[in-house]
């Protein structure tokens, strides 16, 4: 009987959504990146995102299954990011463990003809690596391979200022926990306004995640945001809905 | 049958046996989401709220008796979740260890499907 890691390590087995990232230039939203977000087989538990990272994270098998969403992801949308940002999720522990990590996104890029500074390398999971050492020498073969580096749920655990001053990411993905509903919330606001700081101090720019509404996306812009993420703008959507997003019909999407 | 809004997680290595009481269950009503690893489970339940689990005792051929692995996972997790510990052959060891565990009903495989069902009544304290 096949395993459900078997399952989700098969050819096909990861799907993936991707979810728009936008610029606000002019008061227009234009396309600025997206993000891919891996699930786990049709029809299976490891469907659901925290299923399968729960799962994977009880198998310790990182590493597999960052490098499978990887292939899964530039092998689906290669033709979008050709010539647009794509937001890629990795395991702290994956950077970690997995010396060979930028060879291995260095040869899919050749193959699939993407350029690497094309791509963004978003760490998740921060609190599990053990050897700092490690993880900050793979991070540097990344950023020396011109990969972007992004950092999501800042505000929240151990997307603290430690980890922002040592990680210095290009874009700082600020939780949606501080986002959804800012507008209404002055305390979410000067959280953000904190991180809009920050990030501009540490020359990396900031991204909202989770707006859900005209309020949230217009008390953001007024702090400074000007990259956004969030139902409000765009769903997450499959490879043959994204082929058809281009920077120049990007406001279709928000329509 | 009404046995709404109960959710459970039959916890099985065994497909058939999975989709026998699946099936069962499903046609009862019940909610029933299935795993058939010890992570696998652990995973569901770190998601989902359940009612009950229903856990076979060995889920691999390793010697590690990973249905009381489950066990001892819900009951640092969800301590509101009832589990059954489903068994072909249980020593006085071993059942004395789920009992110490908070077990709240065992049953020897091969068992009745009804009989199991009447045992999730019984633990839930309400008919399915």
């Amino acid at each position: 009987m096949s395993t459900l890691l078997q399952e989700i390590l098969d050819h096909g087995g990861i799907n993936v959504f991707y979810q728009p990232i936008f610029e606000i230039v002019d008061g227009k939203p234009v396309l600025f990146a997206v993000e891919a977000l891996s699930r786990g087989p049709k029809g299976s538990n490891a469907e659901k995102p925290d299923v399968l990272f729960e799962y994977v994270r009880r198998k310790a098998k990182e590493v597999e299954v960052d490098r499978a969403c990887v292939k899964a992801i530039l092998s689906s949308m290669y033709m979008v990011a050709r010539r647009a940002l794509v937001s890629i999720n990795v395991h702290a522990l994956t950077l970690e463990r997995d010396d060979q990590f930028t060879q291995y996104l260095t040869e899919l890029c050749q193959l699939f003809r993407i350029p690497l500074k094309n791509v963004i390398m978003e760490i998740v999971e921060q609190q599990r690596y053990r050897n700092p050492a490690r993880f900050f020498s793979n991070l540097d073969l990344l950023r020396k391979a011109g990969v972007r580096i992004a950092v999501d749920d800042i505000g929240l655990g151990y997307s603290n200022y430690r980890a922002l001053v040592e990680i210095k990411p290009d874009l700082f993905k600020i939780d949606r926990y501080f986002v959804t509903g800012c507008g209404k919330n002055a305390h979410a606001r000067a959280a953000i306004e904190s991180i809009v700081l920050l990030a501009d101090r540490l020359g990396g720019r900031v991204v909202a995640e989770g707006i859900e509404s005209d309020d949230d996306l217009e008390a953001v812009t007024a702090l400074g945001v000007r990259l956004v993420q969030g139902y409000h703008l765009a769903l997450p959507q499959p490879v043959q809905t994204l082929n058809a997003v281009s920077p120049r019909n990007a406001q279709e999407v928000c329509e | 049958m009404g046995g709404m809004n109960i959710h459970l997680l039959l916890v099985d290595d065994d497909p058939t046996v999975l989709a026998a009481l699946h099936k069962y269950f499903a046609a009862a009503g019940v909610d029933v989401d299935c795993a058939r690893e010890l992570e696998e489970a652990e995973a569901m339940i770190v998601s989902n709220n359940y009612d009950v689990v229903i856990a076979d005792l060995r889920l691999s051929w390793s010697s590690v008796i990973e249905g009381l692995e489950v066990l001892r996972f819900i009951r640092r997790h969800s301590r509101q979740t009832h589990v059954i510990i489903l068994s072909a052959h249980v020593s006085q060891d071993i059942r004395e260890s789920a009992d110490a565990l908070g077990a709240d009903a065992f049953i020897p495989k091969p068992a009745p499907l009804p009989y199991i069902a009447e045992t999730v009544s019984r633990v839930l304290g309400r008919a399915l």
